[in-house]
């Protein structure tokens, strides 16, 4: 009986917690080798060194410029991306009806549809319109890939928010901009901000259109990372990934403790 | 009355025109470009059937996809399981576990990987100290590197989306069931396993469609030895300026993709699981 309980309790708990260490412990090894004393990939041999981090800092070794090159482009797509999805979002909310629903599904559908397919497609126009390796064709192409996410989230605050209220304004007088702007905008704040976030991590981590439509004038950081990998020598490599990663875990602990305060102040 | 509806219509246009000239376009462009380049007609798409370069291709696709798509599933109903039967403070650290992979760039976990599997990488070094092996094992850049690469890129999502599907499901009726007598074992299978059948079959399409077309870890992490479908299709865009066969491989993968959603939508569960998954 005891034994039985093991197996059908005891023993798939196990495997699940060993399954949950496959996930997250092979990321940590990131951090020992960004801590070697050698000047290749390699776990610290005679003692640790910050000097890869360091280099991460050095302009001329490439890694501050894609950083700043890729959060500008991941800004300037959340504000394009936020506006986009806002307008859309609510527009569709307010309307209804079959076109809403078509874009809708349209707009989606980057999230589904293979990234490589599109790739090739954006190769093609943008080769035609002297936009390739360029910021503005960079940043349209995040926009689109960015939209789905944002119309999502915008979506998920409108889908909380009374239809009442709307008509509650419109049968006092308000004009449809003042409805727009100033009862429903700001109720759904909340979603308009996840979507500008999520807008701006999608852009930041975008690597497999942009691979396609940049080269020498516009390296974004996963372009960077990218052909780092490939060479798979410069410990630099194992320090942004380290950054990466304490950034995330960062900003994941960060919204634990806001949710959290938020919980007891509702209590 | 005319004038709000009108004003709320407008205000879908802007991101209708971008979705349409910078997305449906160019992908329409492609699928007209594999009947007419070079010439009319659908000859790229025989010599596409009669390439054995393809077929390879396309039959190691197809077995990692399949590969990925059956342990992905299975590990992560076992996680998304044991976390909803966790104590809240236990499920808030398996979580935690579950989204820093799930939020860390494809690159640095493809790059973890490499250091750790390739051959004189952690796990290689590690074991022929402890004397386990003599000569490095071939773990990466190659079918079982891929696998372990997707299977670890694809998990946060299956666990997420199946723990979400999991936790809707009404306790009571287990409850019920052990009330009147079943064994903790006939009630997953007769309970929980018929219940959580729509999380499943989301989890499996999600997977399955997503590493038909997945283009970074089988790149970096089969290094051009295990070459899949979009790769294969970089390298003609990027190298070999192949635009017959990008177009037309690109066109079948849109389709298949396409099939497989379309099917997958017809059925009600999976498509009430689909629709209800913005709001979670």
């Amino acid at each position: 009986m005891r034994l039985r309980r093991i197996i059908e309790v005891g023993l798939p708990r196990f495997v699940a917690w060993c399954l949950l260490g496959f996930l997250f412990v092979p990321i940590l090894v990131v951090i020992p080798v960004a801590l070697t004393d050698r000047d290749y990939l390699s776990l610290p041999q005679d003692g640790i060194s910050m000097e890869h981090f360091a280099a991460l800092a050095d302009w001329s070794k490439g890694w501050l410029p894609s950083m700043l090159t890729s959060a500008g482009i991941a800004l300037a797509c959340a504000a394009i991306a936020t506006a986009l999805g806002v307008a859309f979002a609510v527009g569709a909310w307010a309307a209804g009806g079959w076109w809403p629903s078509f874009m809708r599904i349209l707009l989606l559908s980057p999230m589904i549809v293979p990234p490589i397919i599109y790739a090739v497609g954006m190769v093609k126009l943008w080769a035609r319109l002297s936009l390739l390796d360029s910021y503005t064709g960079v940043v349209l192409v995040h926009v689109v890939l960015a939209l789905p996410l944002t119309v999502l989230a915008i979506g998920a605050s409108l889908s909380n928010l009374d239809q009442r209220l709307v008509q509650a304004a419109r049968s006092l007088g308000a004009r449809p901009m003042t409805v727009f702007g100033k009862v429903i905008l700001p109720n759904i704040v909340p979603g308009v901000a996840a979507g500008a976030l999520l807008a701006f991590v999608a852009s930041w981590d975008e690597i497999t259109v942009t691979l396609f439509i940049t080269g020498r004038a516009v390296v974004t950081l996963p372009r960077r990372i990218w052909t780092s990998i490939q060479d798979a020598v410069d410990p630099a490599l194992a320090a942004i990934a380290t950054v990466l990663l304490v950034v995330t875990v960062v900003a994941l602990v960060a919204r634990a403790l806001i949710e959290r305060r938020q919980r007891q102040q509702k209590l | 009355m005319r004038n709000f509806k009108t004003t709320a219509l407008l205000l879908t246009v802007p991101a209708s025109l971008v979705a349409i000239g910078l997305y449906a376009a160019p992908i329409l462009q492609v699928l007209a470009l594999s009947l007419t380049e070079p010439k009319l007609g659908f000859a790229n798409y025989q010599s596409l059937f009669a390439n054995a370069a393809v077929g390879r291709v396309v039959m190691t696709t197809l077995k990692v996809s399949v590969m990925t798509t059956v342990l992905t599933v299975l590990a992560s109903y076992i996680v998304a399981f044991a976390i909803i039967h966790m104590s809240a403070g236990w499920r808030r650290i398996s979580l935690f576990l579950v989204l820093v992979p799930f939020w860390i760039s494809v690159l640095v976990r493809a790059f973890s990987w490499i250091t750790i599997l390739r051959r004189r990488g952690v796990l290689n070094s590690a074991l022929m100290e402890a004397g386990v092996i003599s000569t490095p094992l071939d773990l990466v850049y190659n079918l079982l590197g891929v696998t372990i690469g997707m299977v670890h890129y694809m998990m946060p999502f299956a666990i997420l989306l199946l723990y979400a599907n999991l936790s809707d499901i009404d306790r009571r009726i287990m409850q019920a069931a052990r009330s009147l007598g079943a064994r903790p074992a006939t009630i997953f299978w007769r309970v929980w396993l018929p219940l959580s059948l729509p999380g499943i079959a989301l989890a499996t399409l999600f997977v399955f469609v997503f590493s038909l077309g997945f283009l970074v870890t089988p790149a970096l992490l089969g290094a051009g030895k295990t070459l899949m479908i979009a790769e294969y299709i970089s390298v003609q865009i990027s190298s070999t300026s192949r635009w017959d066969l990008a177009t037309s491989l690109s066109t079948m993968l849109l389709l298949v993709v396409g099939i497989i959603v379309f099917a997958a939508m017809r059925s009600p569960a999976l498509r009430a699981a689909f629709v209800a998954r913005p709001q979670q």
